[in-house]
Parts: structure tokens; sequence; C-alpha cells
């Protein structure tokens, strides 16, 4: 197959996984601006901007310590005092205002690269440059996704449903994958497309992974359990494994046992495991590039990208370390990848 | 509201072409099937069929690129449901006509880049074949394939009250095929028992009769060619164009950057690899080719590439050097060429056409600016023209000016008028100027799929046809007697 063919599939596969994941995130992100604290938004977009390794606009998201220095404002809110309520209402009105801000930043914003609007429509512009290469059911899958995102802005969905409009278009995208898996022919197009989409997705939950690790070392937040619960239950969700860890673990949440499941589960779609698998399986079957040697080279790294998980990640003391690891072999394989098939 | 009221405002225009009805307001006979089918569909229905094949153009994402100032815009062809019908008789006609032109056409090539004959012979003047831009000393000498200079070409056609006119022959980098088939899937979708009862001919088969063309051009000792279409890329406006052909030939879609040339051969860049290439249907203009023989600024074209195709290992389609066959002045000595290379009379005319560096006919040309269309040689797709009847006079004396001063780069030609087809527009039937752009294959025999791609001039009293300026299209149905 054509080399930049190739590439444009594979960057397809990247830009929409990375559309899917914040779609996630953003839903849910969405759904806590109904009734969680004011602490647990701003950790939420922390830990969204930080999977990302981006600046939200204007700044940082750091909450001010209340004037005795001693505790953050966000528990303040949470007291049922006259005057912490007036307090809770002005900072819900600021907390508010600033969330339509950055959802809008990481949804429709054209000059992020990393909003919602741009990840999609890089995804669907490598399609509409493939579209040879692709079956005609994808494209027209995602030419409509395409449309309608292209008629809204963050006011149509702000009042209504926010967290309906990000559920629906995670489902899209979703979607586009399984009208994919139905209809693409097995060739290497699909198989660079599978690379690019599970490379990014073991990156995207390395990060994130590694982000909510963070926010739980932190020490102002360490001491509410409930919030860090809810946080891990965030994460289960996004990584639909809600049902899973239930029916393993029961209803009891202990991040390290999400962790675990998240990363290993064999079984679920979304775990860690079954994106290095594919990764594997991806570079396993394009098989030679013009360059033998670095051909097999990509075969050693995205092997050992899977042992990591299967084989390090049980015993590891250190998950965190690992977490790193994995992000960096999946970028050292991404440049690979790019040398022997693309560039060279 | 009944199909009587819908036509009841359609204005017939004794001085025009209607290609539904006869002057006297007749349905003509190949048009009584679409009038009574249309007598059956009620306007909320027809309003849907609209909607419904607008829809599925934006949808399927068939679009052309349009330059803003920002960024590069998206667009559709508007499409006009209501297909334009030509009998089967009618069509043999053009087809033998349009056959005969691209034979003498390609004659013509062959012998202006070998011993030129025809200007020896004064058919036609020596200077004006060597003064042409598109002339390519480079290619003096050579014979492609088959001698097929043109492979792929695409005629504007215009129809008046006195018939079929050629307006332009495109020999280079013809488009518009993709629309006439875009054309065709939508109108089948949306008409579907109408087509049915219609017996039209089938276009869709093109892809696979561009594939044959092209597989006659290639190297003889390669057993199964490989293709690839070389395009401009992605924001070349039809680009759409190049991506869906690449798809109907099975070739790959390649851009400059990924071919290579070693040794006077002619290699892609795959993911496994270098991989032979072995005929590159090119829709990339003859400047962009190779910048070591053409313009050394092209960044779309491939260093080497006039090497290896000078040498027979790669095939062109169209070979460089076409342009010289379309140019305007040349254009009006097309009848004398198929008299002189094939001694036939031709069967399509040409429309009247004044050469401003004849002095008699630049005289007339200067006295009649009110009345016609003045174009520039060198320029295509409406560019530093004169219309005649619509500029003020302040623009004809500038122009003419410009004529003076440098006549052999004109032409003039009549206003014609373009014959109009029904439309639909709000509802009702409006009559639209129309054109009709046929496709015709050449490799070692002509091919031609019975259809065109169909311009229309959507604005009320419009001629301009061009999609960037307000055209649509429609789809074209030969029908089977």
């Amino acid at each position: 197959m054509l080399a930049r063919s190739a590439q444009g599939l594979y960057w397809m596969g990247r830009y929409l996984e990375r559309a899917d994941h914040l779609s996630r995130l953003l839903q849910l992100q969405a759904e806590a601006l109904v009734d969680r604290s004011t602490g647990e938004i701003y950790s939420g977009w922390r830990r969204i901007y930080g999977s990302l390794d981006r600046e939200p606009p204007g700044g940082g998201l750091e909450l001010e310590p209340s004037h005795d220095g001693a505790a953050p404002q966000f528990q303040q809110t949470r007291a049922p005092s006259g005057q912490a309520q007036t307090q809770r209402r002005i900072s819900d009105e600021y907390t508010l205002a600033d969330s339509f801000t950055l959802a809008d930043d990481l949804t429709f914003e054209r000059a992020n690269p990393s909003s919602l609007w741009s990840c999609f429509a890089l995804g669907r512009e490598n399609a509409r440059q493939m579209r040879h290469c692709i079956s005609a059911e994808m494209w027209r899958s995602l030419n409509l996704t395409y449309l309608k995102l292209q008629r809204i802005r963050m006011l149509d969905i702000w009042l209504a449903s926010p967290e309906g409009f990000y559920a629906e278009t995670a489902e899209d995208i979703e979607t586009f994958m399984g009208v994919a898996s139905a209809t693409m022919y097995r060739d290497e197009g699909w198989h660079f497309m599978q690379l690019g989409r599970f490379l990014e997705r073991s990156q995207l939950a390395s990060s994130l992974l590694l982000a909510q690790l963070e926010v739980d070392k932190d020490p102002n937040e360490q001491a509410d359990s409930e919030h860090t619960e809810s946080d891990w239950t965030t994460l289960l969700r996004i990584y639909h494994a809600q049902e899973a860890y239930a029916r393993t673990h029961g209803v009891e949440i202990r991040p390290d046992q999400v962790l675990d499941l998240l990363v290993t589960d064999p079984l679920l779609p979304d775990s860690m495991q079954r994106a290095v698998d594919a990764v594997s399986d991806a570079v396993a079957a394009v098989g030679p590039g013009p360059d033998r040697e670095s051909s097999a080279a990509a075969n050693r790294l995205a092997g050992r990208l899977r042992s990591l998980v299967s084989y390090e990640w049980p015993d590891a003391e250190d998950k965190p370390r690992l977490l790193l690891r994995i992000a960096d072999l999946s970028r050292q394989l991404h440049s690979l990848v790019n040398a022997v098939y693309f560039d060279y | 509201m009944t199909t009587a009221d819908r036509f009841r405002d359609y204005s017939i225009d004794a001085d025009i072409f209607d290609e539904m009805f006869h002057v006297d307001g007749r349905t003509r006979d190949n048009w009584q099937g679409l009038r009574r089918a249309l007598t059956d569909i009620s306007s909320e229905e027809l309003t849907a069929i609209q909607e419904r094949v607008t829809r599925s153009f934006s949808n399927e994402g068939i679009t052309f690129t349009v330059y803003g100032d920002e960024e590069a815009d998206e667009r559709i062809i508007p499409i006009d449901c209501v297909p334009r019908l030509i009998a089967e008789a009618e069509w043999r006609e053009l087809e033998a006509g349009l056959t005969q032109r691209l034979r003498a056409l390609n004659l013509f090539l062959q012998d202006v880049y070998g011993e030129s004959q025809v200007t020896k012979d004064g058919v036609i003047p020596d200077e004006m074949v060597l003064s042409c831009p598109q002339y390519r000393l480079e290619m003096r000498g050579f014979t492609p394939p088959h001698g097929t200079w043109v492979a792929i070409c695409g005629t504007d056609l215009v129809r008046t009250n006195e018939g079929f006119r050629v307006l332009e022959d495109n020999l280079r980098v013809p488009s518009g095929v993709s629309y006439m088939i875009a054309n065709r899937k939508a109108a089948k979708t949306s008409l579907r028992r109408l087509y049915r009862a219609s017996r039209v001919l089938e276009v869709e088969h093109y892809g696979r009769l561009l594939l044959d063309t092209l597989k006659e051009l290639a190297p003889t000792e390669r057993g199964n060619p490989s293709i690839a279409l070389l395009t401009p890329g992605v924001y070349n406006s039809a680009f759409y164009e190049h991506m869906f052909l690449a798809h109907e030939l099975g070739a790959e879609l390649v851009q400059g950057q990924d071919l290579v040339v070693n040794e006077g051969f002619v290699y892609m860049k795959t993911t496994a690899g270098l991989r032979r290439v072995d005929v590159v249907y090119r829709r990339v203009d003859d400047d962009f080719l190779d910048p070591t023989v053409f313009r050394p600024d092209s960044v779309l074209g491939v260093p080497g590439l006039m090497d290896a195709y000078l040498k027979g290992n790669v095939a062109l389609a169209n070979a460089p050097g076409t342009g010289v066959a379309d140019d305007k002045s040349i254009y009006t000595y097309v009848p004398d060429l198929i008299r002189y290379y094939l001694g036939e009379e031709p069967s399509l005319q040409n429309v009247e056409t004044y050469l401003c560096r004849r002095p008699q006919e630049l005289e007339y040309v200067l006295d009649n600016l009110d009345e016609l269309v003045v174009k520039r040689v060198g320029e295509s797709g409406g560019y530093g023209m004169l219309i005649g009847p619509h500029a003020t006079s302040q623009e004809r004396s500038e122009y003419a000016e410009q004529v003076r001063s440098n006549p052999a780069d004109f032409i003039a030609q009549p206003t014609l008028a373009l014959s109009r087809s029904p439309c639909l527009i709000d509802g009702k039937f409006e009559p639209r100027h129309v054109d009709l752009r046929p496709f015709i294959l050449h490799g070692q025999t002509t091919r031609i799929v019975p259809g065109a791609f169909c311009r229309v001039a959507l604005r009320r009293g419009s001629l301009v046809v061009n999609s960037s300026q307000g055209g649509g299209g429609k789809d074209v149905w030969v029908l089977e007697e």
C-alpha cells in the first residue's frame, strides 16, 4: 500500500480514538457539573487538561486557599452556615462560568488542536484524503457526524444537556468503529488504522491513569476519600468497566483494584492489555517494511510493550513508573513505525 | 397542483432551443414519458426528491473545493433532479462526431510533433503551432503507444437551433466525469420508477472503460500493469474526482512526493518499499509534471518523470503537449484538420469563430463588439473574456484597445443561445441554459459511455454554467430506442 495512504489511515485511527476518548471524559465531567462539589469539578478539569498535556485557557486551575490559609476553598462550600451558602453560590457561578469556557475550549475551539472538534475534523480529513482506501460506509458514517458537529455551538448544548451531546458523539465514533469493523477489507490499511487507534489508546490511558494517581497523591485532596472514590468510579465508566468491576470486586471501590482491572483485564474491551495486544498484532500483520531489520525492531518494541502489561504489571511495586514506561514505549513505537513504513 | 400548472409559466423562446418542447409548445417525443411521470408526482413529492438528491451529495461528501480568504471550503455542486433526455439516435450521431474529431486531433498531434506535414501543406500556419505556449518542444520526435496523445477527452458541446456545436475540446486534464456518475446514482435513487420505465443507457461502467484504455497504453512487456493516478493533492478543486477515479480504477492515488524515478523507471513509495509504476493517469498540468523539464518551482511533480516517459518506461495519460490541439485559435482549424487527415466531412460543427489575427476578421470583431464574446487565446475558465452584450461601452472600448495592440491573442464568437432544459425551481419547472460534456476515451480503440456531465446555469437568464459561479449539474439520460 502507498506509504502516504497508510500514514493517513494510521492518523485517522489516532485522531478518532482521541476524539472518542475526549468525548467520554467530557461526558462524565458534564455530569459532574450537576451534583459534585466545586473541588471535584476543578480536579476533573485538571485531570483532563493534564492527560492532554495542555494548559487551560487563562492559565492554571489551582484553587485559591481560603483566608486562614488552611483549607482550600472548595471545602467551605460544603459547610451549611449562611455565610458559606453565599460563598457557595458565588463560587458555583464562577465554577459554571469557568466550566463553560473550559468545555468550549476542549470541545469546539478550532484553534485548540486537542479539542474534540479538531481531533474529529483531522480524523475525518485523513479519511477524506484516503477515502479510496476505506469502505464507502465508513466514509459516510464519519461524514454525517462531521456535518452534524459542524452545525453545533457550545451554547446550543450547554443549557440543555451537554452530557447528552458528548454521549452521542462518543456513540457516533464508536458506531464508526463498528461500521469499520463490519465493512473494511482487512488489508494493510486496516492494520495501520488499528495500529494508530490502539497506540493512541495506550498513550491516552497511561496518561489519564497517571494524572489520577497524581491527583490522589496531592495532599489537598487526599483527605477526601469520597472524592477519590468518585474519581475512580468515573474512570471505570470512561473505560466501560463499571459492570465488570462490580462483578469481580463488588461495590467497594478500591483504587488499586480499579487500576489493575483497567490495565490488565483481558476481557475488558477498553483495557490497556487489549490495546497493547492489538498494537502488537497490528505491527505483526503489516509485515516487513523496506528495511527488514527495522521492521523486526518494531515488532520487538511492540512485544516489549505487551510484556510490560502482561508480565511486569502484576508484580510491579511502582505502578506510576510502569505507566510512564508504557507511555514512553508507545511514543518510541510511534516514531519507529513512522521511520520504518512512512518516511523512509 | 397539477403538472399542467407547473409548466404553465414555462416560457419558450423561439430563438433558444428548448430540450423538452417544440417552439409551438408540444412536448418532444422522447420527453413524453417524463412529462407523464411528472403528472403523477405531487409538488411535495417533487420537492422532497430534490431535497433528497441534494442531501445525498452533501452526505456522501461529493464536493469541490473553493478558496476564500481563510480556509478551503468544501461545496457541493447543486444538482437539479430533472434529467436531460437525449434520444439514442441523436446520441449515436454525436458519438460518431466525437470519435471522428478525436481521431483527427490525435493525428494532428502526432504530425506537429513529427514531420509537421500539416503546416508544410499550408493547412495551418506554422507559426501558429510553434508560437502556442502549449507546444512542448520536448515532445518532438516522440510517438506515444498507438499514437494516442489524448486518451481522455472531455468535449464541451452546446446546442442551438442549428444543432449541436463544439465549444471547446478539453484535451489536457478534463474533469467532471465523477459528477456524471454521481448525478446518475442520485437520479436512480430519487426517480426509481421513472428510471426503470425509461430504459436509460448505462454510464456507470466508465471506470472499467478507463481502466481498459489505460492498460492499452502501458509499456508492452508489462503483463499486469500497475496504474497510479497523480493528483496535485487535496487542495485541488477536483480532488473528489481524483479520489473517486482512483477508487474506480483500483489504482493508487499518488502525489508527486510519492513517486521517485530511478535510472529511468518510475516507482511509488509503498509500505513495503518501492514498487514500479507503468501508467500514470496524471491530473496535474504539463507545467507541473517534472521540475527538471518544465517549471522548476513545481513541487507537485516528479523529477525525472519526463526522462522515464520519453524512454518508454512509463505511460502518461494524457501525453504532455496536447494543449496545442485545444488552443483557442487552432480550434478554428479543427474542421479543416478532419478533412485533411481523414478525408471526411466533419459531422460535428464548430461554433463560428473569428480570428483577430486576420485583418478582415479583426475589423468585423471591432465593429461588432456589442454582439460578440471575445476571448484570449491563452486563457481558459472564463478569464480574460469580454461578453459584449453584457459589457458597458467603456469596457468595450478598453477591451478594443487590447485587441488592437495584439490581435493574434484574441478570438471572437457570436453570443450563443445555449439551449435550455427544464429545472425544478421553487416547486415549479423553469427553463435554464445547459451545456453538455461527454467524455471520450481512446487507447487502442475509442470508448464512450452514453452520457455526459450536463452543466446548468441555475440563475435565471444566466449563461454561465461554471460551478464556481452558480452553475449546477443534472443527469443526462440517453434513452434506448
